[in-house]
């Protein structure tokens, strides 16, 4: 038998950069063109959030240079606010550190490990330091060679310079040497990505220069600059335990009851009492020995008969006043156990729907632009539905946006959007995908849907997006997600239900038109044999006619599709 | 015995009345209105007297089936029609072209005369014959005008043979002086005068082989009759020659036919009229003509009870019935000119004797038999149907 000091020789801490390379899929490091398309999304979307909080239009140029076989630099440069010189360790350097992470907020990533992750990525590939140029619009700019200790998990700068900036540049822009990646112009790629990401941010200005030189523009096609996100606060029916229990160490609130009524959303001096209650009674109901008793009291209480069932115990006003005790106590007090009783009482009550301020969503008229913009369909609608609720307590809320014809091939796309940002692997788990499948094309005049020029987006915004895996291309197949994702694609069908059916009836008319026409001539002919009068001119007399009753006809149509 | 003569040439009351510029004037004047409705902004039209069994009566008075006055109006805007008015305009200017020039077309000629791709499309002005007969039967309603009259013809069936001499254009000749096969009747007979009529009557023969038989027996001459042999269903030629023999020269018109529903159809045929051409009634039909065979009394007077043949189909006693020969006796039993004593006898007799007999069965007693004597006994005794 080995002693334990001979197996602890191989113990070891696992260092960032390892548990990094184990984990890449985690991070979306997975496969030669995905890597590569996540390194652009990470530089790509710290760009259009600093742009949006700072209010200023984003404009981003990314570049692709093959380097050699399975080599890259990538580079993405923005117009946004600038890094301040001791923030660019920060930002670059540490892994999950962020301005977001620790806070309820609706953000395109969500753990913070986002560009620093790229940096790592470049630097175990290719061991190259990251080149960060940045200036905040004052008279230097800084250009750094930014690396990271993957023991410490800290930024190095290996190299820095400050240049003169005479003529104001602001903004950032970011050089990473990356290897065992590929660049092809597929649905994982690139370029699929920036158009995406470029049809979901109309505000955006995007341009690629691919590895052959060759120069993309998805130009800009709205002014509006969507507003940053704000804080908000977790609604009680969203939170864990753990939530519960971390937030209470680190509150500055002096006791449970204010944290509880500080930090959550929906929770006043009135729903503590409340909560009081209901903790009592599932205490109580706990020690009742008789199972469907037992049940029969979960269910009362359920239906919020939280007074009745504690009268039902005899001396229920000793447990009362227990726990309501632990409002008094400083937060940092909370055991574990306390906060397992106070979830599960979050569980009974009823509070008020969690606040939506939070979202932000595209919006209807923004969709269209940037569905317009990109695709140059015929006919574009979208739906921004209002904000729901799903697992009780958390918000979220869903658009769509339909785009047919034009300059759309056949066949159906689906462009799917988690926050904005376009999701591009496991489509068929999705439950954006099922939900646009349950639909009944035939319905709105889509007869196949397979061949008809129809893109579909969808965009699932929410604090917290149920992912299926880790890899966060996927939501969850959520009841209430699916519910309102139908409805809104209902919605929008709708709308080119009715487009293509007028198209229909003017297709008719045309065809109609068409048909007194061909026989124009072949009259005119006779009619001239008959008559002695110029072929030419009983032409044009027919044709003449032709063109007043249908001019007369459309105005009809119009008049009543108005009226209708 | 002196031959007291029942059948007499009558006075003409018809006088020939062939006029091209009448079909002409026609033309340009329907031409003209569609002209000025589409330089004034209206949808230009015809109107076409409506065919069919619902737009057809029986004219007691006249004795022959008329066309009612339905119209249907055939309008250019309109995607159901604009098509036919399109193809009756063709047909128009190309009766035109044929009436002035004085050209002779049948109707399969018309049909791809009038025949092409329209250019810009993958369609023909008319797909097939069965397009561009219609349109010309069209316009015989609407123009009021023979179809012989715009000089379209049909297949020629049916001959004659009698002392009458013909002009037709620039040749005149007496069909007895043609051989045996006498003189072809021609699709269309509007422009052929009589220039001589030495016959009593015309005795219209329903087959060939009847006619043929009574010329070589040298019938017409003793008789001093005209044959005409219709071969079947007289042909709108043949029919218009006995209406014109009948009205302009007088003759009177005696048919001879099997005894059989279809032979009575052909002599209903030709007095009163058909229904598919009962617009031109007035000029093809002749209430006045009698029938003289084959009838039911035949039968027994002649003693041909063992040449007779069977009815076809199922007696109206029977179960299933009446179908075949007895649906179609049933049927002409209840036409208007049918409804005389004489005629629900026989038609009677034939469903209850449930038999048929033809014309060539009177060979069953001689060659000479029909036209030594059964012809002229009925014929000079008057023994005729009406």
């Amino acid at each position: 038998m080995a002693e334990a000091s001979q197996l602890f020789k191989e113990f070891k801490i696992q260092s960032v950069s390892e548990f990094f390379r184990r984990n890449a899929a985690m991070l979306g490091y997975t496969g030669k063109i995905r890597s590569l398309t996540t390194v652009v999304h990470e530089a790509v979307t710290n760009s259009l959030d600093a742009c949006e909080e700072a209010g200023i239009p984003p404009y981003i140029r990314v570049e692709i240079e093959e380097l050699g076989r399975e080599h890259y630099k990538v580079i993405v440069e923005d117009n946004g606010p600038g890094i301040p010189e001791k923030y660019i360790t920060h930002v670059f350097g540490k892994m999950l550190a962020g301005t977001k992470a620790h806070r309820n907020i609706q953000s395109r990533g969500q753990q913070g490990i986002g560009i620093s992750g790229a940096v790592m990525f470049a630097q175990i590939t290719s061991g190259k330091a990251t080149r960060v140029i940045t200036s905040t619009g004052g008279d230097k700019t800084i250009e750094a060679w930014v690396k990271i200790d993957v023991d410490k998990n800290e930024g190095k700068i290996v190299k820095k310079e400050k240049h003169p900036n005479p003529k104001g540049w602001r903004g950032t822009r970011i050089e990473l040497e990356v290897k065992n990646v590929r660049y092809i112009r597929s649905k994982q790629g690139v370029y699929w990505y920036l158009k995406l990401t470029a049809i979901a941010n109309p505000h955006a200005h995007i341009e690629l220069i691919e590895p052959d030189g060759k120069l993309i523009v998805f130009p800009r096609s709205s002014d509006y600059i969507p507003e940053p996100p704000v804080e908000m606060k977790p609604h009680p029916r969203g939170v864990l335990t753990d939530d519960v229990y971390r937030m209470a160490k680190k509150t500055r609130r002096n006791t449970v009851k204010r944290f509880l009524v500080g930090e959550f959303s929906r929770i006043s001096d009135k729903k503590i009492d409340e909560l009081i209650e209901y903790i009592a009674a599932l205490r109580l109901i706990k020690t009742e020995e008789d199972k469907n008793v037992q049940e029969q009291l979960y269910e009362r209480l359920m239906k919020g008969e939280v007074k009745a069932v504690l009268r039902s115990f005899r001396g229920y006003t000793k447990v009362v006043k227990q726990v309501a005790k632990i409002m008094e106590k400083p937060p940092e007090k909370l055991t574990w156990h306390e906060a397992e009783e106070i979830v599960e009482a979050f569980k009974y009550m009823k509070f008020l729907a969690p606040p939506t301020h939070g979202l932000r969503p595209i919006g209807e008229e923004n969709i269209e632009k940037g569905l317009k913009g990109i695709l140059k369909p015929e006919f574009v609608t979208a739906v921004t539905r209002s904000p729901k609720v799903y697992s009780g307590g958390i918000p979220f809320q869903v658009e769509v946006g339909l785009a047919y014809g034009g300059e759309i091939p056949g066949g159906f796309e689906l462009l799917r959007y988690a926050n904005r940002v376009p999701l591009l692997f496991d489509a068929g788990s999705c439950v954006t995908t099922l939900a646009a499948r349950s639909i009944d094309w035939k319905r709105y005049k889509v007869d196949d849907l397979d061949r008809a020029p129809v893109v579909l987006m969808i965009n699932v915004i929410s604090v917290h997006v149920p992912y299926t895996g880790t890899g966060k291309q996927s939501i969850a197949n959520v009841e209430e997600i699916q519910n309102e994702i139908r409805l809104a694609i209902m919605d929008a069908a709708r709308r080119l239900q009715t487009y293509l059916s007028g198209k229909h009836r003017k297709l008719y008319q045309v065809k109609r038109k068409k048909t007194f026409e061909k026989y124009v001539p072949e009259i005119a002919r006779a009619l001239s044999v008959l008559t002695g009068e110029e072929e030419d001119a009983v032409k044009s007399y027919f044709l003449a006619f032709i063109e007043s009753r249908f001019a007369a006809k459309e105005g009809e149509l119009n008049e009543v599709s108005e009226n209708a | 015995m002196p031959k007291s003569k029942v059948v007499k040439r009558e006075k003409p009351r018809e006088r020939f009345s062939y006029d091209p510029t009448r079909v002409l004037t026609k033309l340009e004047e329907y031409g003209r209105r569609v002209l000025e409705d589409i330089k004034a902004g209206k949808n230009p039209y015809f109107d076409i007297p409506m065919r069919g069994l619902n737009n057809v009566y029986f004219d007691e008075k006249r004795r022959v089936i008329r066309m009612g006055d339905k119209l249907s109006r055939r309008y250019f805007l309109n995607v159901a029609h604009a098509r036919k008015f399109m193809q009756t305009l063709l047909i128009m200017a190309y009766v035109k072209r044929l009436v002035s020039e004085g050209k002779h077309a049948s109707l399969r000629e018309a049909y791809y005369a009038n025949k092409h791709t329209i250019p810009g499309t993958k369609e023909n002005t008319f797909e097939d014959q069965r397009e561009s007969d219609p349109i010309i039967e069209d316009l015989e309603r609407m123009l009021g005008v023979l179809r012989e009259e715009m000089h379209l013809t049909a297949d020629r069936r049916g001959y004659i043979y009698g002392d009458i001499v013909i002009r037709d254009g620039e040749d005149e000749f007496n069909t007895s002086k043609l051989g045996m096969g006498g003189w072809a009747v021609p699709g269309t007979v509007e422009h052929l005068q009589f220039v001589e009529v030495n016959v009593d009557y015309a005795l219209v023969v329903e087959t060939a082989a009847m006619a043929d038989r009574l010329i070589e027996e040298k019938f017409p001459k003793k008789e001093n009759a005209l044959i005409i042999a219709t071969q079947g269903q007289a042909s709108r030629g043949v029919r218009r020659l006995i209406h014109r023999l009948h009205y302009e020269e007088g003759l009177p018109i005696i048919v001879f036919t099997d005894g059989d529903p279809y032979g009575w159809y052909i002599y209903s045929t030709i007095k009163q009229g058909s229904i598919n051409l009962a617009y031109l009634s007035d000029k093809l039909a002749t209430p006045e003509a009698k029938f003289v065979g084959m009838t039911m009394d035949d039968i027994k007077r002649y003693g041909l009870e063992n040449v007779t043949e069977k009815l076809k189909g199922i007696p109206p006693n029977k179960k299933g019935g009446p179908t075949g020969d007895y649906k179609r006796i049933l049927e002409e039993m209840e036409y208007p000119w049918f409804q005389n004593k004489e005629w629900q006898r026989q038609l009677k007799m034939a469903v209850k004797m449930g038999v048929r007999i033809e014309q060539q069965a009177l060979a069953n007693k001689s060659l000479e038999f029909v036209a030594k004597k059964y012809l002229p006994e009925k014929i000079n005794n008057g023994e005729l149907l009406p």
